[in-house]
């Protein structure tokens, strides 16, 4: 396994290294080559024709693109990610780290919650097929997954805050009782299909002949339940960590909106529309780098997990 | 917004071929799923229809005291916006706008991007469908709402240039002004919206690659465009379609997503993004919840019904298929 896991690992880090020169030669192409840059955002609608030339000197957007692409990879692999015109020149990552903080907590306290409710239900769900209850504890949770952001993130304190006065809307860190609101809105949406993979996981499982047997030697129905079927349904779960880091980012942004949570999402909302290439750029790459670091780790964490699956090169489907 | 896991199976159905008529036969046994077919048919055909649905102007603004933000009455069964524009146009123009931008990520990315490249990636196979899907791995992992807005910030800022140019040169005329911003937000969906098509398909393709009857054709010398239209093609489509219907809420909440953020279609184009955005704030909410409700529900509405419609659809097709 060990010599069949690295190489492994190293196609999909050597696949991984031109899509994401890829990608930055993309994205870097398209903010630069939009008519506006940063100096135009900067300065308004009216300004003098030569402090802004001065401007792009200082930051050298006057010289031709592929010198800024190559001056870019090269502050890049000294660890310097630009700067942000928005913020007066602090760098990318003195603008970037304390709201990725933020986001980040944000993010693994919904993870937290999507998975603890998400798999009992599935479990539940799954227990109960066949009757009545199955199709309902689904579809209330489908339910909760169509209602959007916006309204769930406008009527949830407008009842919890305003009517019944449980909580107070203000942001005071994330580590502050407060957050559990925000963090409720931008979680329930994801419950269901993790309860939905749970369930089906199960039900898989349930079949397997090691679980006839464990009931064939007399042991009692929770044990089989939970040592026997639980247990081995939840390998799966570990694959859908991977998965749902992109998506928690959007709810992010809109919880963080709605809540003024000074987090990543709001950050990039602001360096889209002002045009603050670094950041945007910075953004985009950490965002892709994490997530396939995420995604290969849980590979190999399913490996040592199952010692059944034997990682091939072509990860089939 | 939500953990996007592929919706996964009920009971093991086993290897029974996912033919047209048995999906049919079986959905029609399923009542809410039926019960969700015919709300959205309902919510498209009001989208088609708008201007004989909608008696009202959606643009039409009344400046007076009374009709700003007006509650819903017999005659405004919606309200009035804070333009004291009627609300219930606005809703069923929304669902027009939504109608709109689905079929057209729908026809450009799904069907016409996805379908090939997955049958390009199942059939073709070794370097090819590396390539491929890698790609498409790596943009997924991408922050896709990021992407999109730095896509949409990016090519909006000569829109008024542009769209005055088509106005005066081409055929728009005054719908210039809506269709620039509108292919804009296309434009951002679309290197997101191959991805999930063309994996289900290039699975399905590696399944059917090996059938007997492809190495018929193949014995009989047929050509590989002839082999994946009309031995491959028939064979993957019904999968197919019901991942298409798994994504739909999807592709429309881009585009209500990008609107509720500014960077969606222009303000003068009704969407369900535009009027949650303005409903938004809680205190605008505690004054004036008609807002909010109007638009808030009919979407909601529909984007359970697609999520009914593509449980039930996933749970009759082969479930494996979209399981990762």
């Amino acid at each position: 396994m060990s010599q069949g896991l690295a190489g492994y690992i190293i196609r999909r880090l050597l696949w991984t290294v031109p899509v994401i020169i890829a990608i930055s030669i993309l994205v870097f192409l398209l903010l630069r080559l939009a008519p506006q840059d940063p100096i135009d955002s900067l300065l308004g609608q009216r300004y003098d024709e030569e402090i802004a030339e001065r401007l792009r000197q200082k930051y050298g957007y006057d010289r031709p693109l592929h010198v800024q692409y190559l001056k870019y990879v090269q502050n890049l692999f000294q660890g310097d990610l630009g700067v942000s015109t928005q913020h007066g020149d602090f760098s990318v990552a003195e603008v970037v780290i304390p709201k990725i903080r933020v986001s980040a907590g944000l993010n693994i306290m919904a993870m937290i919650l999507i998975f603890g409710l998400g798999i009992p239900v599935g479990v539940y769900a799954a227990l109960v097929r066949g009757s009545f209850l199955d199709p309902l504890v689904i579809g209330f949770w489908l339910f909760v997954d169509a209602v959007p952001i916006f309204v769930s993130g406008v009527v949830a304190p407008w009842l919890f805050a305003l009517q019944l006065g449980w909580v107070d809307l203000t942001y005071e860190g994330v580590l502050h009782p407060n957050i559990i609101l925000p963090v409720f809105v931008m979680s329930l949406p994801g419950v269901a299909g993790v309860a939905r993979l749970m369930r089906a996981s199960v039900i898989q499982v349930s079949n397997e002949e090691y679980v006839r047997t464990a009931r064939a030697k007399g042991l009692r129905e929770r044990t089989v339940v939970v040592t026997h079927v639980v247990r081995n349904a939840l390998l799966p779960m570990v694959t859908v960590i991977g998965l749902s880091l992109p998506g928690l980012f959007a709810g992010s942004l809109f919880v963080e909106l709605l809540f003024g949570i000074p987090g990543i999402g709001r950050e990039a909302l602001r360096a889209a529309r002002g045009f603050d290439f670094d950041v945007v750029l910075g953004l985009v790459l950490f965002g892709s780098i994490l997530f396939v670091l995420a995604n290969i780790l849980i590979d190999i964490a399913y490996g040592f997990i199952d010692p059944r699956i034997r990682i091939t090169a072509t990860r089939g489907n | 917004m939500q953990v996007s896991v592929a919706p996964a199976a009920s009971e093991d159905l086993g290897d029974r071929p996912a033919s047209r008529f048995r999906i049919l036969r079986e959905l029609s046994r399923k009542k809410i799923a039926m019960l969700a077919i015919v709300f959205l048919a309902a919510f498209y055909l009001a989208g088609i229809f708008a201007p004989w649905v909608a008696q009202d102007d959606p643009h039409l603004q009344r400046l007076t005291l009374e009709d700003r933000l007006a509650s819903p009455t017999a005659d405004h069964w919606f309200g009035k916006d804070a333009a004291g524009r009627d609300l219930f146009a606005q809703v069923v123009y929304s669902a027009r706008t939504t109608l709109l931008f689905t079929l057209t990520v729908l026809l450009t990315g799904s069907l016409f991007l996805g379908l090939s490249l997955g049958l390009l990636a199942g059939y073709r196979g070794g370097w090819i469908d590396s390539a491929i899907m890698r790609v498409g791995e790596t943009l997924s992992g991408v922050p896709t709402l990021l992407l999109m807005l730095a896509i949409s910030a990016a090519f909006r800022t000569r829109l008024n240039d542009v769209s005055f140019w088509l106005k005066e040169n081409t055929f728009l005329a005054d719908d210039a002004r809506a269709i620039v911003p509108f292919l804009i937000i296309v434009l951002a969906a679309l290197p997101f919206a191959w991805i999930s098509s063309a994996r289900i398909v290039r699975s399905q393709v590696f399944a059917i690659r090996e059938q007997e009857y492809i190495l018929a054709a193949e014995t009989i010398g047929a050509s590989t465009t002839r082999l994946l239209a009309r031995h491959v093609f028939p064979g993957v489509l019904p999968v197919f379609l019901v991942g298409l219907s798994a994504g739909m809420a999807g592709i429309a909440g881009t585009e209500v997503a990008l609107s509720f953020l500014g960077l969606g279609v222009d303000p003068s184009t009704p969407s369900f993004g535009t009027l949650l955005r303005n409903a938004s704030g809680v205190r605008t909410f505690q004054e004036f919840p008609h807002l909010l409700l109007v638009a808030g529900i009919p979407y909601l509405l529909f984007i359970y019904a697609w999520n009914l419609l593509g449980d039930a659809l996933v749970d009759i097709v082969e479930p494996r298929t979209f399981r990762r």
